[in-house]
């Protein structure tokens, strides 16, 4: 690996994902509000339509807003942290937005986290989502993994979209869907394997090319 | 059992070369199940503790857990666009503005504070802090109160804001041996010093193991050093055998 593929190197339909990136790196180094207003017109209706469709919570309208408001603050107050080589800005935005959702579940449930010493972002912090890992690639597979999740068979796409767009565990996904738990982990786990392969023989090509 | 990497592809173990302040290679992680859970966000917090503190001892995971999280935002770009509020922008502007962000030197001696006190907190409790995962250095409570279990073992019960799991340190002294146990409930351990062996292998620091109920098992630590692990538990741990018997009370489960 002595030629790392440039970072310039984006085929045209992945040109979105880099644009946003760029955006949000402009929002952590300059703060820059222009760039904050593209990034909201953009992210603002995935988030709320990612929270709407999340019938697991069934949110309404007002508390999916809410969401919107919240994870876009956090987004405007931790972009300094963010790094374009390490993450996607959609993946960065994700799992902002999962804290965020985490955060609200444990407030609504009132669990006892008033003397909790630990937070949400404590336990999903950053660095385990960009870890100390070779930066070229990392964003190479991130694009690699959003091209490849197009391609899985439906019933496996189905259970990892259960588990991420409505941040079920596998065995509500079980329970509602009356599929057998043990079906269910291996449909999940079949479909990682596939987009693992995918992602593994994309990099393969690239190197042979 | 697949709380092995046997469940994964082994194409994204990080080779040495890359790995350039890792310590010793990790043999058990979570399995894919675990981590999907985990990346997005439908794992029990108790659990959630777990899997974090690996993840911060383990490249291996942390890249697959970088996968799955590019995996959410795929999904994120995906979701179905919904048009938000007319006056949403602007209302975001007035939070931003009311969110006054505290002045960051007062944060930067806020965390020196902290850190200072992880490490008087961690002698204190008898443990080496130096190593341990980021998230359980935060647990570490000002007196850590060590509870004797048996000749072997001690264990402490940890406060983490959740009621459903048991979370707690294990300690098993240099060379000693557990009262054999099963598990009504699932058990996760996290060895974060020394090292301990059971029927089926050796585990050492970051190693990452699931007992299913129904599994019993007898762990022995190493001789030249004691044990120390991070354990979270579903459910009362049941002590077999007639010395289980007269031990069980102090294991009855009380999460805190």
């Amino acid at each position: 690996m002595a030629n790392p593929t440039p970072l310039t190197t984006v085929k045209p339909g992945e040109q979105r994902t880099d644009t946003w990136s760029e955006l949000l790196g402009r929002v952590g180094e300059a703060q820059d509000q222009h760039a904050f207003k593209q990034l909201f017109d953009h992210f603002a209706p995935l988030i709320k339509g990612f929270c709407l469709n999340n019938t697991n919570q069934s949110f309404g309208n007002d508390a999916a807003e809410e969401i919107v408001q919240e994870v876009m603050l956090k987004v405007w107050q931790k972009a300094p942290s963010y790094d374009p080589s390490k993450a996607a800005a959609s993946t960065w935005i994700y799992t902002v937005m999962r804290n965020a959702r985490i955060d609200m579940m444990r407030r609504n449930k009132r669990h006892q986290i008033d003397n909790s010493p630990i937070e949400v972002d404590d336990l999903w912090d950053e660095d385990s989502t960009t870890g100390p890992v070779v930066q070229f690639q990392r964003l190479r597979d991130e694009e690699v993994v959003q091209a490849s999740f197009k391609i899985l068979p439906n019933e496996q796409r189905q259970a990892l979209t259960e588990v991420y767009m409505k941040g079920k565990s596998h065995s509500e996904v079980a329970s509602e869907t009356g599929l057998p738990l043990g079906t269910v982990k291996s449909r999940v786990r079949m479909g990682l394997q596939k987009l693992q392969a995918h992602i593994a023989g994309t990099a393969h090509a690239k190197v042979q090319a | 059992m697949n709380h092995t990497a046997s469940g994964r592809s082994s194409s994204g173990r990080p080779t040495l070369s890359n790995t350039s302040s890792s310590p010793a290679i990790i043999n058990h992680h979570p399995d894919a199940n675990m981590l999907v859970e985990y990346a997005s966000g439908s794992l029990p917090w108790g659990l959630s503790i777990a899997v974090s503190a690996h993840l911060q001892l383990c490249q291996h995971c942390q890249q697959q857990h970088a996968k799955l999280s590019a995996l959410g935002g795929s999904c994120l770009n995906d979701a179905p666009k919904e048009a938000v509020n007319d006056d949403a922008f602007s209302r975001l502007l007035s939070n931003i503005d009311k969110a006054s962000t505290p002045a960051e030197d007062k944060v930067i001696e806020h965390c020196q504070q902290t850190a200072a006190q992880t490490l008087v907190n961690a002698k204190r409790a008898g443990i080496n802090a130096e190593h341990l995962p980021r998230v359980v250095k935060k647990l570490l409570p000002p007196q850590l109160r060590w509870q004797k279990i048996s000749n072997a073992l001690k264990s402490a019960r940890l406060i983490t804001g959740q009621g459903k799991h048991e979370v707690a340190f294990h300690k098993i002294s240099k060379g000693g041996k557990v009262v054999e146990h099963d598990h009504r409930g699932l058990e996760v351990t996290l060895v974060l010093e020394g090292s301990f062996s059971d029927e089926e292998g050796i585990y050492c620091p970051g190693d990452f193991l699931v007992r299913e109920p129904g599994q019993v098992h007898r762990p022995t630590a190493s001789q030249n050093q004691d044990c120390l692990c991070l354990s979270v538990c579903e459910a009362p741990v049941k002590v077999t055998g007639l010395l289980g018997t007269l031990l069980n009370p102090f294991l009855s489960i009380q999460p805190a």
